[in-house]
C-alpha cells in the first residue's frame, strides 16, 4: 500500500488528531508506574540491540531492528510483575489479516501479513468520549478531487469477500481482542523500507482492518454506528524512528461520507536515540567520540510503554 | 672473569693489607649478567617452552578483556568443530571427556527455604475464570480446556499459583498449535512451525509472570536465537601431514552454538557445590576425536556469550534449546537406537552449557592459565517441543590444556534429567495429559537466583 495518511483517512472514514489521546498521556505522566527507573533499562536495551548483540563490529538493520523490538517488549512484559493482569496478553507473529468494506460504492479490501499482533483478553476501553464521537459528524473528509481516492491501490477481482476475525484465529480463542499491532521496517536497503508517511498509512489501514473485522465479529455484518467503539493501537518503527497510533472504530457504516467518523490519534517521527556509535571515532590518534548511544530520548520509550499498558491500568 | 677479579684483589692484598678488609667482595646490587635462558627463535623444545611462556605472559598482562580474548584466539589452526546437537552415537561420553565433566543424574539438591510453596490444586471446581472472557466471544464457547483447573480461592502471595501457570502454558501451546491459522510447515522444518514459537511464547510469558518473585529476572535480558561460541585446547596429538608434520600440537576444539532462547542476568547464580568437590569420574576415551565423527576446519576462534563484553548482563541464567527435525525421536526409534535418544539431550546440554559457562568465565578474565576462582553456574532446558530435559552445569575449571590439566584435581559437574513429556496430545482445543512436574521444574529453573536477592 502506498497511499499517504490523508488518502488512508478518506478510505477508512477517519478523522485525524495529532498527538496521543489523553488516556495514554495520563499513563505516561503517572509517576506511580515507575517509568523513570526503566530509562536505564531502556538505554541498555538499545545499546544491546545496536552495539553488543553480535560478534561482528556492527549489526545490520535486519538484525538490530527485531532485537530492539524484542528487548523493548521484554521490558514492558516484565511490568507484569507489578500488574498481574498484563499476563493476559499474547503475541502472535506472522498473522494474516483480511477485511472488506464498501466505501461510496467502491469495494475495498485489506489483506496481507500484518506484522506482529498483540492480543489481549480484555478490550481497550474507548479513548474518546461520546461527545467527541458525535462531534465528528461535522467533520468533512477531505477529498482529493480530481484524483480518485483509490489511486495506487491494486485492483483485484475478488471472488470471496473474506472477513476473517482479522487475526485468522479459530473459535473460542481466549485472547480475542486485538490490542496492538507492531510493524518493523527492517530491510537493510533503504528503498525496501517504507518511508515514515507510508508506514503511518500502512499502520492505519491495518489497524482499521483489524478493528473492522473484530467489530463485524462482535456485532454482525450490518453497517451501523457502534455503541462500544473498538480501539486498536499500532506502533511502527525502523529501529530508530517510532510512529505511534491509536485508532478508534466508531462506525461500520462506511458507504456514505457523512455521519459519525472514526478517530485516529497519531504521534509521528519519535526518535528513540540520535546516533549509535559502534566504533569509537578517532581523529589524529585521539578518541573524539567513544562508542555508545547518543541522544537517547526516554519519552519515546515512555510512550511505547504507555501504549503497552493501556487497557490494563 | 670472576676469577681474574678475585686474583686482582688478592695480589694488592699483600701490599695494602693494613687498609682493606679481606673478605668476599660485597654482593653486587644487580646481577652482572643477564639470566641464562633458552633462546626464543631456536628450533628446540626449550625455545618452544620459552615462546609459550612469553605468550602466556602477554595474555596475563593484557589490559582489557577484549584484548585478552583477541590474543587468546589469535593463532588460527585446524580445529575440531564440536556440535552440541549431534546424531553421533554415545556423543555425550566423548563430550564429557573433552570438557572434563562429570554427569550426575537428577537435579542438584537445593535449599528448601528458597522454594516458594506451591498451592495445591483446588478441589472444588470453580468456574470463576472461564466464563468471563468467553462472554465476549461471539461463537458459542468450546468446552473449556480440560486441563485448566480452577485457581485456589485464597490467592496467598507466597504461594505459587499452579493453575495460573498451567493456563499460561496451555494457552501458549494452544495458540501455536491450534488457534492460529498457519500454512503447512515447510519440508523438514516442523520445528520452526509449532514448537519454536510455542517455546518462545511460553518462556517469555512465564518469565514475565515470575519476574515479580525473582528480582533477577526483572533485570534480565532475553535473547532470541543468539550465538554462543567457545574455543579451547585439550590434550595433545602429533600433526599427521603437512609442512608441520611430526610436531606435537594441542588438540583444538570450537563450539558454535545457537540456542533458541537464552536469559542473561547481571548477577551470577550461586554455586551448587563447593569448587573442589568430586562427584564422579570423567570418562576417558582412548581414540582420536575424529573417530566420533568430528571434523576439522580452520576459521576464526570466537569466544562469545551472546553479547559483547560491555554488556552489564554478562552472566548466564538459562538457555533453551530446540532439537531440530533431524534428531526427532521417531527417527531414532525407526533405526532401533532408542538408547541414543537420551544421549542427544545430554550431549546438547553438556556441550552448550560448557561453552556458555566457559565463555562467561573468559569474559571475567579467567582462562586456562588463570583458572576460575569461583564456580560459574548456568542452566539449560533441551526440548523438542513435547519432551523436556533439564540440565544444570557448574564450571569449576578452565584448565584443560595438556600442561595445566596435570595437577588439576577439579572437575566440571553437570546435573541432568531424562526427557519427560509436558503433555500427551493436543486435540480440539484441549491439552490432554498435562504434566505438572515438568512445568514445576521449569518454574524452579526460572526462579533460581543468588541468595542475597
Amino acid at each position: 500500500l502506498f497511499p499517504g495518511v490523508r488518502q488512508a483517512q478518506w478510505l477508512t472514514k477517519t478523522k485525524l488528531v495529532e498527538g496521543l489521546p489523553p488516556a495514554v498521556q495520563g499513563i505516561m505522566d503517572n509517576p506511580a508506574h515507575g517509568l523513570q527507573e526503566l530509562e536505564e533499562r531502556a538505554k541498555h536495551a538499545v545499546s544491546h540491540a545496536r552495539l553488543w548483540d553480535t560478534a561482528e563490529v556492527a549489526p545490520r538493520r535486519e538484525q538490530y531492528c527485531p532485537v530492539l523490538f524484542e528487548n523493548l517488549i521484554h521490558i514492558c512484559r516484565l511490568m507484569s510483575g507489578k500488574y498481574p493482569s498484563l499476563s493476559k496478553r499474547m503475541l502472535a507473529r506472522n498473522c494474516r489479516i483480511a477485511a472488506t468494506w464498501e466505501r461510496e460504492s467502491i469495494l475495498l479490501q485489506v489483506r496481507g501479513l500484518s506484522g506482529i499482533l498483540m492480543n489481549s483478553m480484555t478490550p481497550i476501553p474507548p479513548v474518546a468520549s461520546n461527545e467527541e464521537i458525535l462531534a465528528t459528524k461535522e467533520h468533512v473528509l477531505e477529498t482529493f478531487y480530481p484524483i480518485a481516492p483509490t489511486i495506487d491501490l491494486q485492483e483485484v477481482n475478488v471472488y470471496k469477500e473474506l472477513n476473517d476475525t482479522g487475526q485468522c484465529f479459530g473459535d473460542g480463542y481466549p485472547y480475542s481482542h486485538p490490542h496492538t499491532l507492531f510493524f518493523l521496517e527492517s530491510a537493510n536497503v533503504r528503498t525496501n523500507r517504507f518511508r515514515p508517511e507510508q508506514l503511518r498509512a500502512k499502520m492505519l489501514m491495518f489497524a482499521f482492518g483489524n478493528a473492522l473485522a473484530k467489530a463485524k465479529a462482535l456485532h454482525g455484518n450490518d453497517p451501523k454506528v457502534l455503541e462500544q467503539p473498538v480501539v486498536v493501537q499500532s506502533v511502527g518503527t525502523d529501529g530508530q524512528l517510532f510512529q505511534f497510533m491509536v485508532f478508534q472504530l466508531n462506525t461500520t457504516d462506511l458507504v456514505s461520507n457523512d455521519g459519525v467518523k472514526n478517530l485516529v490519534w497519531i504521534d509521528s517521527d519519535q526518535n528513540l536515540y540520535e546516533k549509535a556509535q559502534c566504533v569509537p571515532e578517532v581523529k589524529k590518534r585521539v578518541v573524539t567520540k567513544p562508542a555508545g548511544i547518543y541522544g537517547f530520548q526516554p519519552d519515546t520509550f515512555k510512550k511505547f510503554l504507555a501504549l503497552y499498558l493501556h487497557g490494563t491500568v | 672473569m670472576a676469577a681474574l677479579g678475585a686474583r686482582r684483589l688478592l695480589r694488592p692484598g699483600r701490599r695494602w693489607f693494613s687498609e682493606t678488609v679481606p673478605g668476599a667482595p660485597s654482593p653486587p646490587a644487580s646481577p652482572l649478567y643477564p639470566p641464562v635462558v633458552a633462546s626464543i627463535t631456536a628450533k628446540s623444545k626449550a625455545a618452544k617452552s620459552r615462546r609459550l611462556q612469553r605468550f602466556n605472559q602477554r595474555v596475563h598482562a593484557a589490559a582489557t578483556v577484549e584484548e585478552k580474548l583477541r590474543l587468546y584466539g589469535k593463532l588460527q589452526r585446524p580445529k575440531y568443530m564440536v556440535y552440541p546437537q549431534t546424531f553421533a552415537l554415545n556423543a555425550d561420553r566423548w563430550y564429557r571427556s573433552f570438557t572434563k565433566t562429570v554427569l550426575v543424574p537428577g537435579m542438584p539438591p537445593r535449599a528448601a527455604a528458597a522454594k516458594p510453596p506451591v498451592a495445591a490444586a483446588g478441589t472444588t471446581p470453580e468456574a470463576g475464570r472461564a466464563p468471563v472472557p468467553r462472554a465476549e466471544a461471539p461463537e458459542p464457547a468450546e468446552a473449556p480446556e480440560a486441563a485448566k483447573t480452577p485457581e485456589p480461592a485464597a490467592g496467598a502471595a507466597p504461594y505459587l499459583d499452579m493453575g495460573e501457570l498451567r493456563s499460561l502454558a496451555c494457552d501458549a501451546l494452544l495458540q501455536e498449535s491450534f488457534y492460529q491459522n498457519k500454512k503447512r510447515p515447510f519440508l523438514y522444518r516442523d520445528q520452526d512451525h509449532t514448537p519454536g514459537p510455542f517455546l518462545t511464547q511460553l518462556v517469555s510469558t512465564l518469565a514475565a509472570f515470575l519476574s515479580g518473585r525473582n528480582p533477577l529476572l526483572a533485570a534480565s535480558s532475553l535473547d532470541l536465537n543468539p550465538e554462543v561460541n567457545y574455543y579451547w585446547h585439550h590434550g595433545e596429538e602429533v600433526v599427521a601431514h603437512g609442512h608441520r608434520k611430526g610436531r606435537v600440537d594441542p588438540v583444538r576444539f570450537q563450539i558454535d552454538d545457537n540456542p533458541h532462547l537464552q536469559i542473561r542476568v547481571p548477577k551470577q547464580l550461586p554455586e551448587v557445590v563447593p569448587l573442589e568437590s568430586d562427584l564422579g569420574d570423567v570418562p576417558v576415551v582412548d581414540h582420536k576425536p575424529s573417530k566420533l565423527p568430528l571434523f576439522k576446519k580452520q576459521y576464526e576462534n570466537k569466544v562469545f556469550i551472546g553479547s559483547k563484553v560491555a554488556d552489564p548482563c554478562c552472566y548466564g541464567h538459562t538457555q533453551f534449546h530446540l532439537l531440530p527435525d533431524k534428531l526427532k525421536r521417531e527417527r531414532f526409534i525407526r533405526e532401533r537406537l532408542e538408547d541414543q535418544i537420551e544421549v542427544v539431550y545430554r550431549s546438547n546440554g553438556i556441550a552448550s552449557l560448557f561453552a556458555w559457562t566457559a565463555a562467561q568465565a573468559m569474559y571475567q578474565g579467567f582462562w586456562s592459565e588463570a583458572d576460575v576462582t569461583r564456580p560459574f553456574v548456568s542452566q539449560a532446558v533441551v526440548t523438542d517441543g513435547k519432551y523436556f530435559a533439564f540440565f544444570c552445569y557448574q564450571l569449576n575449571t578452565l584448565a584443560l590444556t595438556a600442561e595445566t590439566i596435570k595437577n588439576n584435581p577439579r572437575k566440571n559437574i553437570c546435573w541432568g534429567t531424562d526427557s519427560k513429556p509436558l503433555y500427551d496430545v493436543v486435540e480440539d482445543g484441549n491439552v490432554k495429559g498435562f504434566n505438572d512436574e515438568v512445568l514445576l521444574q521449569l518454574v524452579r529453573f526460572l526462579l533460581n537466583r543468588p541468595k542475597e536477592l
